[in-house]
């Protein structure tokens, strides 16, 4: 195994790591796969159990994720531990940083929507005049996700809509319930889009049973759990990567292993962390700037659907779930904002207990009275890229194998605050449209980065003085150098982000094994 | 309903003379052991709160969710006792929360009643709960924010209205979540409180 070069040297297991070990062992080459997590027997490591017999009764160890909303008792330990990984922010911008450190990272976990960016986003900068384009166009992209969606057997229903391009879908044409017809049928009035969900489908849709078995199967992968990557290497004579520097996650022994490529996938802010912390691919000085995400408003609307309470719904008149497209600026021109938002919205659930200002048996009659009557809607919302919003190795604080950790300064704007009024406002009207009673409307947006889809450390673009990665996401500056996750970005659109992460990686794959074979890397 | 009742549900297995001799099947197939939770047989001891926040947090606790019929309340459910062990654990700005909070209910009874806010009747203890009569909202309340382990900045500005919509929040959850009331919902309407826990990584 020592002194052993590989072809390529893949760092992360999860949707971007995952794909480009799918895509290039598929082509012979040899990879290796450094994970910083935990293998994991899906099976075997995850239990039933009842939520009385868990330690904290089902809260949770307090203050063990005091950033990681998504964490509960139950799934505790999928969650990356923020004492071993730690990063700082000011006390005045509070940032959210979630991380999975396991094989398959956050496809273990993730919620699935699997949305296509379209020239909205691509050349975002075209329609508005806000910062840059993409370099590459949708057309670019849209093989890759004529191939991913299959793979990852989305379901969803083709709209023709421009904004929201359709996919290899496995059709959903699945009835709508009455409710739900009568919150399309309000929205349409609008002239707001709906369409079904657009959401990977199976017992499991990760990197760690679509990914890994069939690039496993073909000899020509190692995957190498439990090796937190403390730096890359370079050759001092060329400049070009050589290797990685890495650590035993539990015995601290130093580790290094050479390869003719590195691919990082470590996911946006960890691979970001990577290259500041080696110091390298940064001529441009803009690697760890434009950090952005979606910003959410989780239940901007609670309503409830009035002929459903005390039990009395008919079996069709409550179910199901939707997507609101983006809409804004796209025919017309919003007067406070720019770029668009989407929304998630369901009916049938239950109203939780803090939406009636009830307590003792009253709130109990409430609560059954209105079990099943809900419908809610959360807002995606489209946030701009900034200089200002970045990362920067904090000159103190190391996570538990010494490696520097992360200083993260990011903070929305009036466009995302009036952005995110104009969804509550807009949802508002459309359940009272529909006639439903509403509980609750409100326009705060959790903190940056709890909708988990950081993006746009490493930035592509054509002009290596204002970007990290050309159009294939490799390197300007060391071209055997890669890095195919989310910090790539340019724009984010309002879309979840994972699908575009998994067509880029395949995409760059492709690249890589061409330049190769064409003997340039 | 008692938590002692649960013990004596569970069927005990005295050692009956037969089991002194090994059987070969015992010696070779390893048998997986029954166990219960430390939580399954004892009664919890509440260390956090002084007596009187206690008290006034078990009477809180009993107006929030009392028993209904057969429904067990949170005093049933042991959430008092298990809420004492939770903010006990829990960072500083929850604990201060609780603290000041089950003082105040206290210092208003006192004022207002000249008694233990654990001594009024429902009436006068629903004049002091009047913020749980507000609607809940997420610009007053500070959301998901306002969660137990949140940075004390996030706190919206009238902590008395945001510890008692933390505490009916935290009662309702170590009621429903308790050994007693999924017992009882199970007979009801099928609750089942079972959910996949991820083992830790090794």
């Amino acid at each position: 195994m020592a002194n052993q070069t590989y072809d390529v040297l893949i760092i992360g297991s999860g949707a971007s790591g995952g794909m480009t070990a799918h895509t290039l062992t598929a082509k012979g080459i040899k990879c290796l796969m450094l994970d910083a997590g935990a293998p994991i027997d899906y099976d075997r490591d995850r239990v039933t159990r009842k939520v009385f017999d868990l330690p904290y009764r089902g809260f949770g160890q307090p203050g063990r994720f005091p950033h990681v909303t998504q964490a509960d008792e139950f799934n505790a330990n999928v969650w990356a531990d923020e004492k071993q990984n730690p990063y700082t922010f000011d006390p005045a911008d509070l940032y959210y940083w979630v991380r999975v450190r396991r094989i398959g990272g956050k496809t273990l976990v993730w919620g699935r929507a699997s949305w296509r960016l379209s020239d909205y986003e691509f050349k975002a900068k075209d329609h508005d005049g806000f910062g840059d384009n993409w370099p590459i166009s949708y057309s670019d992209l849209a093989p890759y996700y004529d191939k991913c969606e299959p793979m990852f057997r989305v379901s969803g229903r083709k709209e023709g809509l421009a904004q929201l391009p359709d996919g290899n879908f496995i059709e959903d044409d699945s009835p709508d319930s009455e409710s739900m017809k009568r919150f399309i049928g309000a929205a349409k009035q609008r002239g707001v889009p709906t369409t079904k969900p657009r959401r990977a489908t199976g017992a499991l849709a990760s990197s760690l049973n679509l990914l890994l078995p069939e690039a496993l199967a073909t000899g020509n992968l190692t995957v190498v759990p439990n090796a937190v990557v403390r730096q890359l290497t370079t050759d001092k004579k060329t400049g070009l990567v050589n290797g990685a520097d890495y650590v035993d996650r539990h015995s601290n022994e130093e580790f290094h292993v050479s390869a003719r490529i590195v691919v990082v996938g470590a996911s946006c802010l960890e691979s970001t962390r990577l290259l500041l912390n080696s110091g390298i691919a940064n001529s441009s000085g803009v690697l760890g700037h434009y950090l952005f995400d979606q910003f959410y408003v989780k239940g901007t609307v609670q309503a409830i659907v009035p002929e459903a309470r005390d039990g009395k719904a008919p079996p069709n008149l409550m179910g199901g779930s939707g997507y609101i497209p983006r809409f804004r600026n796209i025919e017309s021109k919003s007067k406070d904002f720019i770029r668009g938002y989407s929304v998630d919205f369901g009916s049938g659930g239950s109203p939780g207990a803090r939406y009636f200002p009830l307590y003792g048996e009253a709130l109990q009659k409430a609560l059954a009275s209105h079990r099943g009557t809900g419908f809610d809607a959360t807002t995606m919302g489209s946030v701009l890229p900034r200089f200002e919003n970045h990362v920067r190795i904090d000159p103190v604080v190391k996570d538990a194998w010494g490696i520097p950790a992360l200083h993260i300064q990011a903070r929305y704007t009036d466009n995302e605050f009036n952005m995110a009024r104009d969804a509550m406002n807009t949802l508002a009207e459309l359940c009272h449209d529909a006639g439903f009673e509403l509980l609750e409307k409100h326009d705060q947006m959790v903190p940056p980065g709890e909708s988990i889809h950081e993006l746009g450390t490493c930035r592509m673009g054509d002009n290596p003085k204002t970007s990290v990665l050309n159009k294939w996401n490799q390197s300007h500056d060391i071209k055997n150098l890669f890095v195919v996750d989310g910090s790539s970005f340019v724009v984010g659109g309002s879309q979840n982000p994972t699908l575009t992460i998994l067509a880029l990686s395949m995409r760059a794959s492709d690249y890589m094994a061409e330049r190769m074979r064409a003997g340039d890397l | 309903m008692k938590r002692r009742r649960f013990i004596q549900s569970i069927p005990l297995l005295y050692a009956s003379p037969a089991l002194y001799t090994q059987s070969v099947a015992y010696a070779q197939n390893i048998a997986k052991i029954e166990t219960a939770s430390p939580g399954a047989v004892g009664e919890p001891v509440a260390r956090f709160f002084s007596a009187a926040q206690l008290a006034a947090l078990r009477r809180l606790s009993d107006i929030i969710l009392p028993r209904i019929a057969d429904a067990p309340g949170a005093l049933d459910a042991g959430a008092p006792e298990f809420l004492d062990f939770l903010v006990g654990q829990s960072p500083i700005p929850t604990q201060t929360l609780y603290r000041n909070g089950l003082d105040a209910l206290n210092t208003r009874a006192t004022a207002k009643y000249a008694k233990a806010f654990a001594a009024l009747d429902n009436t006068q203890a629903d004049e002091l709960l009047s913020p749980l009569r507000k609607p809940w909202t997420w610009q007053a309340h500070g959301g998901e924010l306002a969660c137990s382990t949140c940075a004390s900045t996030l706190m919206p500005a009238d902590r008395f209205a945001a510890f008692l919509q933390h505490a009916k929040a935290d009662v309702l959850t170590a009621t429903t979540n308790s050994r007693e009331w999924i017992t009882a919902a199970q007979r009801t309407r099928g609750g089942g409180g079972n959910g996949t826990y991820w083992l830790p990584a090794e």
